[in-house]
């Protein structure tokens, strides 16, 4: 089969008209579970034939209002439909939609912040997709276009990227040479849900990309049933079960009151609580990490997936955390701060679900290819698990224990010359990191008790998101001090931070690099990494297959690759080039 | 141990009219309260009058705090950072690049208005700044907001 090659829209143009349908499925799920219910034989749980509800008039209105329902669902999804359309131009995407209120949005792809690919479970049946530009602007400010042929809605994300970039020239085309007798898409038709799996090639290939790590499904679902959450899921019942056996000899109404006691008792706790492990779960499923000259890019979930692209120098600040129980494993949790995710959606901020110390030095080394430090994988491992002033660290007063009985031998502050790092945590372990130039504003604060014990705290604002990065409890005159030279280092790290069009300096290297490589060949090539100029030292990155088991302690496996490959001495420097 | 002193801010302090418009605002119900509890104290007498009492020293321990938070807030204009301090107990600045401001907000009501007075915010892309400069005179405030908006403008910086 010929393959078709996408091309993101210039002109005005409408999203795929099966939209409605995709958006609305919940509405169509509902009528027909009751037409299931009030059709389908006893033995499947139906009220079967025989009921004599199913024709009672009053279940006949109820059908009837229900079909009126759901033509209004669908005249209205067509009408919204209809009037929505996008367009991208050379510095925007914008997107026209409303039936009596009209709304213009669009986003800035100097402002770009991220591009995810979305696919709910039922557009990935039938391969499409929605995409969501998110620019930095607050609530609301995503323009999300759903939904797209899977084909438009990468030829539209990689469109984006190479135009943000500052890559005006665009990167060549994926198919050409290739395939001459490919045919540019057809118009979006109802009939592409029927279509075969047709080879979809976009007008402007994405840029290649190597997987640097991937989360095994075993680790993933050890790391949480190794979680707080879950072990009270398990244990409340259990421990309720301890104490009642020990107190009533009747076992029986014992466990019987257990299971019910707890279940209602804690009904709206477990709800959360499987809401929680649902979520690490379905997020954390098939997570891919991996870079592109586009920046970080992001795959996992379990029947919605979505990947992510997150420019270079998007990232705001990163957190590492261990909880308790992951430290025998020494495994880490990686979330990120980036402008336009929406503070709640943790999926989205994570740029690592669980992983071993070398799978976080190597995700962060992602986002902060330069550190700015000697020995960037030493300070990080010390960083991680140090106590006191190890590592350089400014550490709290001894006076701050009486604010932290525990962790106060764990806080601590350190500088080095692109970021913040900021330690603490004695049970459940946290980093994190604040590169200079994405300081917003800094916060000074003490409280009486505070004074009295000489300590202050110093907060670095960061845009919303999982991490706040706070240093409490720091002996006064290094607060005052770290607040002091942190509004220095954060004025320099802006003075030379990355433009808006990150690539646009490099270009030039960039394309010499992309035309002389097989760029359209298997990502899983052995390619020599495109991002770095030609004389700079490679650092060889981790070449692992896409989704290529990892044992799940996988420690010895991955430890080799990390010497190797982040934080080498002359880390890959993509800003001042 | 002083408070933070930061190198090359002098400090402008808000204006003492930001007193009266905060006691008002305060004060008004609580003196509603007081009059409210002190009706039945007048009419029964007696362990009664511990209500409005405890109305009144609420009333004055509150006043007493707001004078001296009036008297402990002010702003810095450095070359590259705006400083905003506040609070007697519970001390807090904040450093706000001007490089960093999104916008900035001059906010006055009704009673505000009347005491000339109006509240100058600052906005970044954290919703944790927590920058507001309660009581500056009207007119600075205008020319504080166009000073800080020329300033953001002249060395602003992306995300």
């Amino acid at each position: 089969m010929t393959p078709t090659v996408y091309q993101a829209p210039r002109e005005w143009t409408r999203l795929h008209p099966v939209s409605p349908f995709l958006g609305a499925w919940s509405v169509f799920g509902a009528i027909g579970a009751y037409w299931f219910f009030n059709n389908a034989p006893e033995w499947a749980g139906g009220a079967g034939e025989a009921a004599e509800g199913t024709w009672h008039p009053a279940i006949i209105t109820l059908a009837i209002i229900g079909l009126v329902i759901a033509l209004f669902v669908v005249a209205g999804g067509y009408l919204a439909w209809r009037m929505t359309t996008f367009r991208i131009t050379d510095d925007s995407v914008e997107l026209r939609k409303g039936i009596l209120f009209r709304q213009n949005k669009q986003a800035r792809l100097d402002r770009l912040q991220a591009v995810d690919v979305v696919q709910p479970l039922l557009a990935r049946i039938f391969r499409f997709a929605s995409v969501r530009i998110e620019v930095a602007g607050g609530e609301g400010s995503t323009v999300a276009l759903e939904y797209l042929r899977l084909g438009d809605a990468e030829a539209l994300r990689n469109e984006i990227m190479v135009l943000a970039a500052g890559l005006k020239t665009g990167r060549p085309a994926a198919a050409e040479g290739e395939a001459p007798s490919a045919g540019s898409a057809q118009e979006p038709s109802l009939r592409d849900v029927l279509r075969p799996d047709e080879q979809a090639v976009p007008a402007i290939a994405a840029a290649e990309e190597r997987d640097v790590l991937s989360v095994p499904l075993g680790r993933l679902v050890a790391s949480i049933a190794l979680s707080g959450p879950f072990l009270w899921l398990v244990g409340l019942p259990l421990a309720g079960l301890v104490v009642i056996l020990a107190v009533s000899s009747e076992v029986e109404t014992a466990l019987l009151g257990i299971i019910g006691g707890s279940i209602a008792g804690f009904l709206p706790l477990v709800f959360a609580i499987v809401g929680y492990v649902w979520t690490r779960l379905t997020g954390g499923f098939g997570f891919v990490a991996g870079i592109s000259a586009d920046g970080v890019r992001l795959r996992h979930g379990m029947l919605e997936t979505r990947r992510q692209t997150v420019p270079p120098g998007r990232v705001q600040a990163v957190k590492l955390r261990q909880p308790l129980l992951w430290r025998g494993r020494d495994w880490w949790r990686i979330t990120i701060n980036v402008a336009g995710y929406q503070a709640g959606e943790t999926a989205v901020s994570t740029l690592l679900p669980v992983g071993t110390r070398a799978d976080a030095l190597a995700a962060l080394w992602l986002v902060l290819p330069d550190l700015g430090d000697p020995d960037p994988e030493g300070t990080i491992s010390r960083a991680m698990s140090g106590r006191g002033a190890d590592g350089g660290f400014v550490a709290s007063p001894r006076s701050a224990r009486w604010f932290d009985p525990m962790q106060w031998k764990n806080r601590g502050v350190r500088a080095t010359e692109t970021a913040l790092l900021i330690r603490e945590g004695a049970l459940v372990r946290e980093l994190s990191i604040v590169p200079h130039e994405r300081t917003q504003s800094l916060g000074l604060s003490q409280g009486p008790l505070e004074r009295a014990a000489g300590v202050a705290s110093v907060i670095i604002h960061s845009t919303p998101g999982p991490v706040m990065p706070a240093a409490h409890h720091l002996a006064v005159e290094d607060a005052f001090r770290l607040i002091e030279e942190q509004a220095i280092r954060a004025r320099e790290g802006r003075r030379k931070q990355t433009p808006e069009q990150w690539l646009a300096a490099v270009a030039p290297a960039i394309d010499d690099v992309l035309a002389s490589d097989d760029i359209t060949a298997a990502p899983e090539s052995d390619v020599a990494p495109t991002l770095l100029p030609a004389d700079a030292p490679r650092a060889p990155l981790p070449a692992d297959a896409p989704g290529a088991p990892v044992p799940t302690d996988g420690s010895t496996a991955t430890a080799d690759r990390v010497e190797q490959a982040p934080h080498s001495p002359t880390p890959p420097e993509r800003r001042d080039v | 141990m002083t408070w933070f002193e930061p190198e090359g801010a002098s400090w402008t302090y808000v204006d003492r009219r930001l007193i009266p418009a905060r006691l008002l605002s305060f004060g008004i119900p609580l003196l509603l309260l007081l009059v409210a509890t002190a009706v039945p104290a007048v009419m029964f007498g007696g362990l009664v009058w511990l209500a409005p009492a405890a109305v009144a020293i609420i009333l004055l321990w509150t006043s007493w705090i707001v004078v001296r938070q009036v008297g402990a807030h002010a702003w810095a204009e450095r070359e590259d950072d705006l400083l905003v301090k506040r609070g007697r107990m519970f001390k807090r600045v904040t450093v706000v690049p001007y490089g960093r401001m999104q916008f900035v907000e001059v906010e006055a009501g009704p009673l505000a208005r009347a005491f000339g007075i109006a509240r100058v915010q600052l906005h970044t892309a954290a919703p944790g700044t927590d920058a507001s400069i309660a009581g500056v005179p009207t007119d600075e405030a205008a020319r504080l907001r166009d000073r800080l908006t020329a300033r953001g403008e002249a060395t602003l910086a992306g995300l």
